[in-house]
């Protein structure tokens, strides 16, 4: 899919843990191999590209990318159409979910193993599960877009945060179709920290081209935090990512 | 005009009046004036602080505890009218303390009722959560390629702990 | 000097024993119709203040802030209530007409003004400082806070000045300085006034938030007024006066300055014209175009012909004897309960001054009565102003009602509607027509004399329902 996979695997140390975490990785490993053969837009032969190009109809495409689609859709009503998979040229474009979904299948598969902790970070994308040492949390850092070695926050990635998805609209051109008519994204950077991974990654996404109706819907409606980056490095968050007052 | 026009007149606004007033004991009911609400709403909401510039010089009646016993737990206040819309906050008290205020109720510029308790808004980089680089596993950003900085940073990571 | 000069074209019958007259089933409905017009109101006002009250707003006025605040909410409430109430009337909705006629609803609207004002004025000032005292602010410093952060605010204070602006020209003493039209268009800005604060209301404040019922109320209510302003007050009048086309057939010259105009169209009856009733001209011609008149119709509405008669008072009515034969006229009407519908008894007793002759004259051509039912009292200062006479001596012979003609001055300084030697001899409404408590009396003429009449009228016991007199001087 154009992108790299992190694991992070913590468990008992010892060779019991050793085939454990091997197993993880191959696990993990096979997973994202499978979503990138089907979906990757970045591969010829993938069912995407084969679709994209016109060789199959969506009708006769696989069950999976069929579902894949459907999810997109109910989230471009959930999101009143600031997030949909149609190009504006009209291709369909699953790249917005699909990292996603296969983030999430990949710690499902993570978590039935027993292990102590999980991290996978997908191009940016961060989904944890457990802790990586005993009373610790995994611990997420959200670069600064203007500042690429500094890290903008330092997030505990807890509960409803477990997920975090992180868009932009600064690097790799503007690959997000923004909703304001004519206009560049308000926001540099989103990130989205929820409770799973395609919600956060949906939402990330749908705020960068929803603009700032989005972003205070998105609060309103669903139990998720954001750290926003404005075009000139401004910074918005919401309550749950603020420092205690101490 | 006539005495039986202005009786009906008088009887029915009496009427209306008297229904206005009805359903305004009501809300205020509802609303809650020193109604102890469930201790979990509480801190859910109560986790963080209230962004006082979101009320500007409205005056919201923050429930003040009741002198007598002092009470435990999570109060909501009635709804204030203020110029921007109707504000309504809770306290959460324990120990005989004020030990939390939390904007509950306030109107954007379209008068929309919200619950701001979880609105993005402007932060210094001092006031966001951080923590040292150091102790990071992981880094999240928007997407990179192969080429990308992030890919070295958190490899770079990746490298120093595996 | 001539005092009376009478002419009794009937028989005497014996005078008949007073009794209570009959009420009119036609009477009853129409004050029905009035009376629900006016409970209507009273409880739109009544509703507004509810409103409030069940916003939660009657537990608000436990501080000083929050009671001038609340203070300050009710009378922008009840304010604007009138202020729609007064558009209504001068609307000219038929239901309104119908139920009270179109001067007596103009001077209701006349009488809201001020009251409606202090109610505006009162807003403001008082939300001035119930929100400085919240803010422990000054005065100055809140109203420009006010103008900066609250949304819709310099509309709402635009809007304010404009009102000020139309009841400060409304006040008599103003208005006279100005020419009728001047004062017009000015007074229109009112309706610039109330559209321009309708953002505020709706934005600041949340009393009539977003999604609330109150709010749909609120937009349902101007919704209502501005729909019926739009449809009677422009629409209509606009497409009668373009569908029947009306223009002037004929002028006929009754005395000196005093002229009869014959106006021609298409499907006049259509119009649904009483006799009595007056229409607002406006003769397009170079000089006169943009002036606009209230003319009473001096005969009866009947086939394709309307007929008025008017005096040469003021600079544009001195131009109408000269008015061309095919001028258009457009016309807004017709108007006024000065008619047959608004009778209550067999009898009638007609009563007119100078030019006021015209709607009586064509009520004697139509109203309903029997020979000997009817008197007429034709009134001028001298023998020479009294117009429309040979038609008026005419009717009256070929109906069987009987003809007054008194002639002469009133008496300075006092209030008699009679000459100075009729009111001197004690003559009264009554003297002259003994069973008057029994009719319908209608009177048309000047202001301070109308009065007169009326109030001997009342003096003589006639119920005031049976009273009937226009006002032209709104």
């Amino acid at each position: 899919m154009g992108t790299v996979v992190s694991l992070r695997l913590a468990g008992p140390a010892g060779d019991a843990g050793e085939s454990v975490r091997r197993a993880a990785h191959a696990a993990a490993r096979d997973t994202f191999r499978r979503w990138d053969e089907r979906f990757s837009l970045y591969r010829a032969d993938s069912e995407l590209s084969r679709i994209a190009r016109g060789d199959i109809r969506l009708t006769d495409a696989s069950r999976e990318l069929r579902d894949c689609y459907a999810l997109a859709l109910d989230w471009r009503d959930r999101t009143n159409g600031v997030f949909t998979p149609h190009r504006a040229d009209g291709v369909l474009d699953l790249s917005g979910i699909v990292k996603a979904l296969a983030i999430h299948e990949a710690g499902g598969v993570l978590a039935g193993l027993g292990l102590a902790g999980w991290s996978i970070n997908g191009g940016g994308d961060i989904l944890v599960g457990g802790r990586p040492t005993p009373g610790s949390d995994w611990m997420s850092g959200i670069v600064d877009p203007l500042h690429r070695g500094a890290v903008l926050a330092g997030v505990p990635q807890t509960g409803r945060m477990r997920a975090v998805a992180t868009s932009g609209s600064a690097e790799r051109g503007e690959h997000i179709w923004t909703a304001l008519p004519g206009a560049p994204s308000p926001y540099r950077q989103v990130s989205v920290f929820a409770g799973d991974i395609v919600t956060a990654d949906v939402i990330a996404t749908a705020i960068v081209a929803g603009g700032e109706k989005t972003l205070d819907e998105s609060t309103d409606r669903w139990s998720i935090e954001v750290l926003a980056v404005l075009r000139d490095g401004r910074l918005l968050a919401t309550p749950g990512l603020r420092r205690p007052a101490s | 005009m006539r005495k039986r026009a202005s009786a009906f007149a008088a009887l029915a606004s009496v009427a209306v009046l008297a229904a206005g007033w009805e359903l305004g004991v009501q809300a205020g009911v509802q609303a809650g004036v020193l109604s102890p609400a469930g201790t979990a709403a509480g801190t859910a909401a109560g986790t963080s602080d209230s962004s006082g510039a979101a009320s500007p010089g409205g005056a919201p009646a923050a429930a003040a505890p009741a002198a007598a016993a002092a009470p435990s737990g999570t109060f909501t206040g009635s709804a204030v009218q203020t110029r921007f819309g109707p504000v309504q906050v809770s306290v959460t008290i324990a120990g005989g303390a004020i030990t939390d205020v939390t904007a509950l109720r306030l109107t954007d510029r379209d008068g929309k009722s919200v619950a701001i308790s979880n609105r993005a808004a402007p932060v210094l980089r001092e006031e966001v959560l951080s923590a040292q680089s150091a102790s990071v596993q992981n880094i999240g950003g928007a997407t990179y390629t192969t080429e990308g900085y992030l890919q070295s940073l958190q490899s770079a990571l990746d490298a120093a702990n595996f | 000097m001539l005092a009376l000069m009478s002419i009794d074209t009937t028989r005497r019958r014996p005078a008949r024993a007073p009794s209570a007259p009959p009420v009119h089933p036609a009477y009853q409905r129409r004050m029905r119709l009035a009376d629900t017009l006016q409970v209507l109101s009273v409880v739109s006002v009544a509703l507004v203040i509810a409103i409030f009250l069940a916003d939660g707003g009657a537990v608000r006025f436990t501080t000083p802030a929050d009671a001038l605040t609340s203070l300050g909410i009710l009378s922008g409430l009840v304010g604007s209530d009138l202020l729609l109430v007064m558009l209504l009337l001068a609307a000219r909705l038929p239901l309104i007409d119908r139920a009270f006629g179109h001067d007596r609803a103009m001077a209701v609207h006349q009488s809201l003004g001020k009251p409606a004002l202090y109610l505006l004025l009162g807003h403001g000032a008082l939300l001035i400082g119930g929100y400085a005292l919240a803010d422990n602010s000054t005065l100055p410093a809140e109203v420009w806070t006010m103008l900066t952060q609250l949304p819709d605010m310099p509309l709402a204070f635009v809007g304010l000045a404009l009102l000020v602006t139309v009841v400060v020209s409304s006040i008599v003493v103003v208005r006279r300085r100005f020419r009728y039209e001047a004062w017009h268009a000015v007074h229109l800005l009112a309706y610039a006034a109330v559209l321009v604060s309708i953002p505020h209301q709706l934005s600041v404040g949340g009393l009539l938030r977003d999604g609330s019922i109150q709010r749909y109320y609120w937009l349902a209510l101007y919704a209502g007024v501005a729909g019926s302003i739009l449809l009677f007050r422009f629409i209509i009048p606009t497409v009668r006066s373009i569908r029947h086309r009306l223009v002037v057939a004929g002028v006929d010259r009754v005395a000196p300055g005093v002229v009869s105009l014959r106006l021609t169209g298409r499907g006049l009856r259509k119009l649904n014209a009483s006799a009595g009733q007056f229409f607002i001209w406006r003769f397009w011609t170079p000089g006169l175009w943009w002036q606009a008149h209230p003319f009473s119709l001096s005969a009866a509405p009947g086939g394709d012909t309307l007929r008025i008669t008017v005096r040469g008072l003021g600079d544009a009515s001195a131009a109408l004897p000269t008015l061309p034969t095919g001028t258009r006229v457009s016309f807004e009407g017709p108007y006024g309960l000065f008619t047959e519908r608004a009778r209550t008894s067999p009898r009638i007793v007609l009563v007119a001054a100078g030019i006021g002759v015209a709607p009586i004259r064509s009520l004697l051509e139509s109203a309903s009565f029997e020979p000997g039912g009817a008197t007429v009292i034709l009134r001028a200062p001298s023998p020479g102003e009294l117009y429309l006479a040979d038609e008026m001596a005419a009717l009256c012979a070929r109906r069987g009602a009987t003809l007054r003609v008194i002639a002469g001055h009133r008496p300075a300084g006092v209030d008699s509607w009679l000459p100075v030697d009729a009111a001197a001899a004690g003559i009264t409404l009554a003297s002259l027509v003994p069973d008057v408590g029994e009719a319908d009396v209608y009177v048309c003429g000047p202001r301070r004399w109308t009065d007169a009449v009326v109030a001997d009228a009342r003096a003589a016991h006639v119920p005031t329902r049976q009273i009937h007199y226009e006002r032209f001087d709104w």
